[in-house]
């Protein structure tokens, strides 16, 4: 039995605005789920309804098998982070924190001790006693971050807990809050639009599309195995090159052609194409590092522009018109010099129709 | 525009405050601490006058001193004449404010029949003492203060608290036509409480309240609320919902949200809109002028008190009383809003 269930779940706003089309997620106990999908994709209505905020219009969300949708948010035992910290200006960062022990009439020396015990944990036990509005940002996150973890929840939601922060604060803010679930190991959901966050902070990664469910998998799953042009697209950065290409059967041997080039298909994916694909048109995918350079490649062309990244360059090259991003470690490349492009093994198979892998 | 055409327009302005604020109230402020017999000086002076200058002159055949005052144009003018200290106590009291008692008045004295000179003394004047004389001449003065108090509390917690609400229900509820609500509530407060207060007049005597500070507040509240509801809707509206949420979340029920979050968060705002009603009960002399009969207001005790013109400093001084409060519970308000909000 999954920890939570969100089973078949659908909000429908006023009469016909669907935030959130028949979502089905599974999660397990003390796992780390990173909601992750562009803006208006649903995924903070997702959170309001798993806390109570926001009415269910259809669906069910069972949490350690009981349904919840009928509780109040007080009853759930969620902790939430909210966008904004909401972190309570008429309050000190200690009666912040101690707010929900004190509703839970817990005994005064027992707050004490577990409000002193989460302020170390989240590094703010020089603040107890300030305001917050004499607190920077990411001070106040972690005022957030001690307030929800200080009621021990059975989950924990964060709603683009790092968004207002800068983006060298955002980098070490996600670090301490891996730390925190790494020791308290609370079952969080954690919703961004950004996709390093996600990648670096997920057990399981999310990735939502107007209001539907792309993908759900492993950040290595995700990023490698993606399983829509949605997710190749918008994951990596540089995302994935697509370059629309023909199929073709000769001699019982397959190969995909390309105005500039012909490429033969040797890998697992020969038989899903040969079954249903030849001749037809489909999108054949390739992240930017699965090109190889001047080793047996299979076009010449000419480098565009080259962006150096340090370990790294990055280069712009025209294939029929197209224009797709090579990442390389050579850093020697120049401007307009020739080289020879190839593919190496991880390339992938997209229909133009469903725009769904070929698998 | 350029710098040279803004400092003009801002010298402009500065002076026409000068006129129209600190001249008049500087003036008010002379006239409140002015003895009887200043009211009649002329030219009447802008600046306080905190003192007299005052000269003695011992004259032996008719055996009694010569009190005269330095005027407005640095001649000394004779006051009265008088051999009898108590007497002169009297007289420097009752016309010039300055309270001295008979032996201190004797030592001063004493020194011109002495001598034979002329002297001159600078007597401060008692600045209070218009005060305390505005209770004794005009009697129930101290009751119109009372009254006045009631009304004004009555009538903030009345309009603050109907006014609020609504207020509260119109920023956090989605209920059809509301924004014809708001507009609504405005509108109300475009009616003069006077001219609600003619047929209120009827009703309040039906219910017994004619004649009562309840009756009064009732009436002073009804533009309040809907200004109130107005303004208390935008002060509810800027309380960012996620505040309220994060308490539901972390076990407040809705009410304990709203008396522990939502409440003490827009409290400053509230006090601060609570000036406007306590300016219109405070300040009114017309509503209570037909409402009233035995149970005045200090306003209109001293709107009435502004006839006779032998009184005149005393009603300024009563007008200054008036203000008093209203400047004390100005910079109360100042000083809890700057802490909460600073
Ligand atoms: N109260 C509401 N009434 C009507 N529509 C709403 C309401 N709240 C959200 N929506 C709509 O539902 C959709 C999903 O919104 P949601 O806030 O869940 O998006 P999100 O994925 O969290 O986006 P973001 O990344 O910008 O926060 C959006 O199209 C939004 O316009
Ligand atoms: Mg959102």
């Amino acid at each position: 039995m999954a920890y939570l269930e969100l089973a078949a779940l659908k909000k429908v706003y006023g009469k016909d605005i669907e935030a959130v089309k028949s979502f089905n997620l599974k999660v397990d106990k003390e796992e780390f789920i990173v909601f992750l999908g562009p803006s208006g994709c649903g995924k903070s209505t997702i959170m309001r309804m798993i806390a109570g905020l926001e009415s269910v219009t259809e669906g069910n969300i069972l949490l350690e098998g009981e349904s919840i949708i009928d509780y109040q948010p007080k009853d759930r035992g969620i902790s939430m982070i909210f966008q904004s910290y909401a972190v309570w200006p008429h309050m000190t960062v200690y009666d912040n924190v101690a707010y929900a022990l004190k509703l839970r009439k817990i005994s005064k020396e027992q707050i004490d001790k577990t409000v002193k015990e989460v302020a170390k944990i989240s590094d703010i036990y020089q603040y107890l006693n300030r305001y917050p509005n004499n607190l920077s940002g990411g001070q106040r996150q972690r005022v957030a971050v001690a307030r929800a973890i200080a009621i021990k929840p059975k989950l924990f939601l964060m709603d683009e807990p790092l968004s207002n922060l800068d983006a060298k604060l955002r980098v070490s803010m996600r670090t301490d809050l891996k730390r925190i679930h790494q020791e308290l190991k609370t079952t969080s959901i954690f919703v961004t639009h950004d996709q390093s966050e996600a990648l670096s902070l997920a057990d399981r990664i999310v990735v939502m599309n107007h209001g539907y469910i792309e993908q759900i998998g492993t950040p290595n799953e995700i990023y490698h195995d993606s399983e829509s042009m949605f997710v190749a697209k918008f994951i990596g950065s540089p995302p994935s090159n697509f370059l629309t290409v023909k199929v073709k059967e000769r001699e019982d041997k397959i190969f995909v052609i390309h105005s500039d080039f012909e490429l033969e298909v040797k890998n697992k994916y020969k038989k899903a194409l040969k079954n249903k694909y030849i001749n037809k048109e489909i999108i054949l995918a390739v992240r930017p590092e699965n090109f190889t350079i001047n080793k047996k490649g299979i076009l010449k062309v000419k480098c565009n522009i080259i962006e150096p990244q340090g370990s790294h360059v990055v280069i712009n090259i025209f294939v029929g018109g197209e224009e797709i991003k090579v990442v390389s470690n050579i850093l020697t490349l120049k401007t307009n010099e020739e080289i020879d492009l190839g593919f190496s093994e991880k390339i992938a198979f997209f229909d133009i129709e469903t725009e769904k892998r070929i698998r | 525009m350029n710098s040279a055409g803004k400092k003009t327009l801002f010298y402009l302005a500065i002076t026409f405050i000068a006129f129209a604020v600190i001249i008049p109230m500087m003036y008010l402020i002379n006239i409140s601490i002015s003895s009887a017999i200043e009211v009649n000086d002329f030219p009447k002076r802008v600046l306080p006058v905190l003192s007299h200058d005052l000269s003695i002159e011992w004259d032996d055949e008719s055996s009694y001193y010569i009190i005269s005052r330095k005027s407005f144009s640095g001649e000394y003018e004779e006051l009265t004449y008088s051999s009898k200290f108590d007497k002169i106590e009297t007289y420097l009291i009752t016309y010039l404010n300055i309270s001295k008692t008979e032996e201190e008045i004797e030592e001063d004295f004493i020194v011109a029949r002495n001598t034979g000179d002329i002297i001159y003394l600078n007597y401060n004047k008692d600045i209070f003492n218009n005060f305390g004389k505005f209770f004794k001449v005009f009697d129930g003065a101290s009751a119109a203060l009372v009254n006045s108090i009631q009304a004004a509390a009555i009538t903030i917690l009345l309009s603050m608290s109907i006014g609020g609400s609504i207020g509260y229900a119109l920023a956090r509820t989605k209920i059809k036509g509301k924004d014809a609500i708001s507009l609504g509530s405005l509108v109300v407060r475009m009616f003069p409480a006077v001219s609600i207060s003619v047929p209120m007049a009827v009703l309040l005597v039906k219910f017994g309240m004619y004649d009562t500070m309840l009756g009064l507040a009732i009436i002073y509240s009804i533009p309040n609320i809907g200004l109130t509801a107005w303004i208390t809707r935008s002060i509810f509206m800027s309380v960012n919902p996620e505040f309220e949420e994060a308490s539901l979340v972390f076990g407040a029920s809705k009410i304990q949200t709203f008396k522990k979050i939502t409440f003490p968060l827009v409290l400053p705002a509230f006090a601060a809109s609570s000036m406007y009603a306590f300016i219109t009960a405070w300040n009114d002399t017309a509503v209570s002028l037909l409402l009233t009969n035995n149970n005045e207001t200090l306003a209109l005790l001293i709107y009435k008190s502004m006839g006779g013109s032998a009184s005149i400093h005393y009603a300024a001084s009563g007008a200054i009383l008036l203000i008093l409060p209203a400047l004390a519970f100005t910079f109360l308000l100042k000083n809890y809003i700057n802490k909460m909000w600073g």
